[in-house]
């Protein structure tokens, strides 16, 4: 019995010890997933000898560890996808303002929190993505999100389920500029528009609109870069091929962006660590390495997107506070549940 | 009045372990104090009906569906020789293996318009060139989709009871006169209907629970309607209401089960254990036996792992070194795990039949609900639980938290009800007499323990530390949030390329997780094999 006891005391010590951690390091709590932002991670230790930890997982799980660990928490910068998320975090009083002045000198005021809370590191577009042989270049030309309500529109447009939270926040930044009541007016009429139940993921519609399924969707930029690289596999890539995108409302308050961005932990142990991280990201070299391997849009204007990207044109970017996106998610959620979006 | 006051170690033990583990799935009922807010309202009003109608009819047809194929396979492995027989035995456990939402994945991929099953109708001409299979993404997709992963956990339930059906029961019933279906529904059925309901129970636990698949066929279920909540209103704790309620109505229907079960005890353990004899199946009835045993095993492990196959040398994978370090974590995990989770399956459930006592009993069966709550919401239960144990302990530290010992604490509450289902429904084989007359003889509980319940219950235990294991290897929630910085396995790896919808990517370490999920799978099936050659 004697052994017992100290092989389950040693086991134990190890399962404890696993859980501590060294000193000059910064610890990160991600919902972005991408493998360039681990090269990006060994590049920032290699530069600066900080040793870069990583919990990655879905954005509102670790909101709720965070929020659990309250001050004892080893977590120095939150990273996540989705404005709305970042918004609402901040909101609860989790994250701390940005001192860093380059920060707020490279990143203009609209990618950033209210009081330095959080920063942009990269943008999404969601746009309309429609196939040249079904869809005259009249009908999209000018187009808006709006216009997707139009009867010219019945059962021709395809779009994942709206538990997504991209279709969220598009769907929130449609109530800050339209109000409620249009906005769900609208949705019902885009919903009966429809080609298909909503379903799948982003690819899912621009698979369905190549192959004739309908003949538009809305989806994000850098999924079409990622099937036209040929990462997605030949299929995809030839699929992409036939698509073009139409970038909505250019000709008022411009196409809806979504960020990835992060923000220095309330509670961050290393903040000064956490500091130099965000910066590093923002650095012309990080953001060029993200745009080349993610697609997405740089937060610098001097980084131009990655040249399948680029080839799809210049657009107006919607300015529509990205706080609102947080502000306004519940009751997107809700309008959609009303507008019968499953 | 002394005798009162004599403490009992078993049962402190088994109530202190009961407790500890029971606090992260109080934690959520706890929301119920909360009041409804407007966001409750707005889904009762709203979309609830429709969430209930759809999380009624996946439940019913995934019960249908699991206990055709779970109990017709077993029957057949079990008591006729056919072709491929001996394969089929290890070969129907094997969709354990494939995450539910990986078979979702494989399945729109195979179906979808441009997919190969839509091709192959094409190129054959059987169709016209414009027509498309029906969408799999649908209601009757998603029960196809659970019921082919998930029917093993109703075989191997099953066949482990109906090696207990013996001889002589059959001979009283032929000498009664009865038929051969007639015995079936009145003398096996009944004996073996505790295991299947077991295996059923789980089922639908694992599908209330499940959100990847339903997610990706967008099916407004319950599950889906509590991520919606939490995640999109920002309101945890109505969807922490919205999971007590449906806990709620998976406690009354166990409760029922379980009622039911309780009318019925079973002493074959008094009979001289000769099993059945296995009969030879000719002519059509042998390919039948063999076309009903491989049609799941096709679906549920052959068909996913081609196409998973096909992704992976779809595009130029580079290996990482990182699957290797997964893989290992994956593996110690589940390992450890399962051991942990069985020896407490054991105790508690010794515990509840030595002192025979209701209580013991309805607390073990309220730690085996962590099966049925959604996976990120018990998470956060357990996150709760354990930063405040961290709390009280450590005071400025966060340590049992993202530490290994906070995420084989969570494996064991999420996959207890595996290992109490199956030793639970094993207990229920052998009569209580034997406790009695041990007792008589003057053994002790621990000899009790040792000595004849565990190499009573070997076959149980046995299955109880294979469930957990494939479980633990496919778990993602719990492991997601609770798991150490740096620390990765396989299950997370296929999550996060997944997450990008990079499924071709991650075709590669989801094949890892198969992989390693079928070495405790083929050598543990191997092992119930023997132990009925050993009875025999």
């Amino acid at each position: 019995m004697q052994i017992y006891k100290k092989i389950s005391l040693l086991l134990c010590a190890v399962l404890f010890i696993s859980g501590c951690t060294p000193t000059n390091e910064v610890n990160i709590y991600t919902s972005r997933h991408y493998d360039v932002d681990e090269i990006l991670y060994a590049e920032f230790t290699k530069k600066t000898g900080i040793k870069v930890n990583i919990i990655s997982g879905s954005g509102g799980a670790l909101m709720e560890r965070l929020k659990s660990e309250g001050s004892n928490s080893p977590g120095d910068v939150f990273f996540t996808v989705d404005a709305g998320n970042l918004a609402n975090f901040q909101k609860g009083g989790y994250l701390q303002s940005i001192q860093s002045q380059s920060i707020k000198n490279l990143v203009p005021k609209e990618l950033r929190g209210e009081n330095d809370e959080w920063v942009a590191i990269a943008k999404r577009a969601r746009v309309i993505f429609y196939n040249p042989d079904t869809v005259s270049q009249e009908e999209v030309m000018n187009i808006s999100y709006e216009d997707l309500a139009s009867p010219n529109w019945n059962k021709r447009i395809v779009i994942r389920s709206s538990s997504n939270m991209y279709n969220q926040s598009l769907v929130s930044s449609l109530i800050s500029n339209l109000g409620e009541k249009n906005t769900e007016a609208w949705a019902k009429a885009f919903v009966s528009n429809l080609a298909r139940t909503p379903q799948g993921n982003d690819r899912s519609q621009l698979m369905a609109v190549a192959n004739g399924l309908a003949d538009v969707a809305i989806a994000n930029t850098y999924y079409i870069g990622i099937m036209l690289s040929g990462k997605g596999g030949a299929e995809q890539k030839e699929a992409a091929s036939k698509l073009k995108i139409a970038f909505p409302n250019q000709d008022n308050r411009g196409t809806h962006v979504n960020i990835s961005g992060g923000g220095v932990l309330k509670h961050s142990p290393n903040r000064e660590n956490a500091e130099k991280f965000l910066e590093f990201l923002l650095s012309k070299e990080a953001q060029q390495h993200i745009v080349n391997n993610t697609f997405e849009y740089s937060v610098l204007d001097s980084i131009e997107p990655h040249p399948i990207i680029a080839g799809f044109g210049t657009f107006k970017m919607d300015k529509t506070s990205v706080a609102d996106f947080g502000k306004y998610n519940p009751a997107a959620v809700k309008l959609m549940d009303r507008a019968g979006w499953k | 009045m002394k005798k009162l006051f004599k403490l009992n170690p078993w049962e402190i033990f088994a109530a202190l372990i009961a407790a500890i583990f029971a606090i992260p799935i109080l934690l959520i009922f706890i929301s119920l104090l909360a009041g409804f807010n407007e966001n409750f309202i707005h889904i009762y009003n709203v979309v609830l009906y429709e969430y209930s109608v759809n999380s009624l009819y996946l439940v019913l047809g995934v019960s249908v569906l699991v206990i055709i194929i779970g109990v017709i396979s077993a029957w057949l492995v079990t008591n006729y020789e056919f072709f491929g027989k001996k394969i089929f035995t290890w070969a129907l456990i094997l969709p354990l293996a494939i995450p539910p939402y990986i078979l979702a994945y494989v399945f729109t991929e195979i179906f979808e318009y441009s997919g190969p099953a839509n091709s192959i109708l094409r190129s054959l001409n059987l169709v016209s060139e414009d027509y498309v299979l029906p969408n799999i993404r649908s209601l009757t997709g998603a029960i196809l989709v659970f019921s082919f992963t998930l029917y093993p956990y109703v075989y191997l339930i099953t066949r482990v009871a109906l090696m207990n059906v013996v001889k002589p029961m059959l001979d009283a019933s032929r000498i009664l006169g009865l038929t051969k279906i007639q015995t079936f529904i009145k003398v096996i059925l009944p004996i073996i209907r505790p295991a299947i309901l077991a295996g059923a129970a789980l089922v639908v636990m694992e599908t209330l629970s499940d959100f990847g698949a339903v997610q990706h066929f967008a099916i407004p279920t319950f599950t889906t309607g509590i991520f919606r909540t939490w995640l999109g209103m920002y309101d945890l704790i109505t969807a922490m209401q919205l999971a007590s309620i449906l806990l709620i109505v998976v406690c009354v229907v166990l409760y029922f089960e379980r009622y039911q079960r309780s009318k019925q005890k079973f002493a074959a353990a008094g009979v001289k254990s000769e099993p059945l004899s296995i009969i030879k199946l000719n002519g059509w009835k042998n390919l039948l036996a063999t076309l009903f045993c491989f049609i799941p095993v096709f679906i549920g492990f052959i068909m996913p792992v081609i196409e998973l196959i096909r992704w992976a040398i779809a595009i130029d994978n580079n290996f990482s070194n990182n699957f290797i370090s997964a893989s290992f974590n994956t593996l110690f995990l589940a390992v450890l795990a399962a051991l942990i989770t069985s020896v407490i399956g054991l105790v508690l459930n010794f515990n509840a039949r030595i002192e025979n006592k209701k209580s013991s009993e309805e607390i073990n069966n309220f730690v085996a609900m962590g099966y049925a709550v959604p996976g990120l919401i018990l998470a956060i239960g357990i996150t709760q639980f354990l930063t405040y144990i961290d709390f009280i302990l450590f005071n400025t530290g966060i340590i049992i938290t993202g530490s290994l010992l906070g995420l084989i604490f969570a494996y064991v509450i999420k996959s207890y009800a595996l290992s109490n289902n199956v030793i639970q429904s094993s207990y229920k084989q052998f009569s209580i007499d034997l406790d009695d007359s041990a007792k008589t003889l003057g053994s002790t509980k621990r000899n009790i323990l040792l000595n004849i319940h565990v190499p009573l219950l070997k076959t149980g235990l046995i299955t109880s530390f294979l469930l957990v294991v494939s479980e633990v290897v496919k778990e993602l929630p719990a492991t997601l949030i609770l798991r150490p910085f740096n620390f990765d396995t396989l299950a997370v790896n296929v999550y996060l390329l997944a997450s990008e919808e990079r499924m071709y990517e991650a075709a590669f370490p989801a094949l890892f997780i198969i992989f390693i999920g079928l070495i405790p799978i083929y050598f543990l099936s191997k092992m119930i094999d023997h132990s009925r050659i050993v009875n025999e």
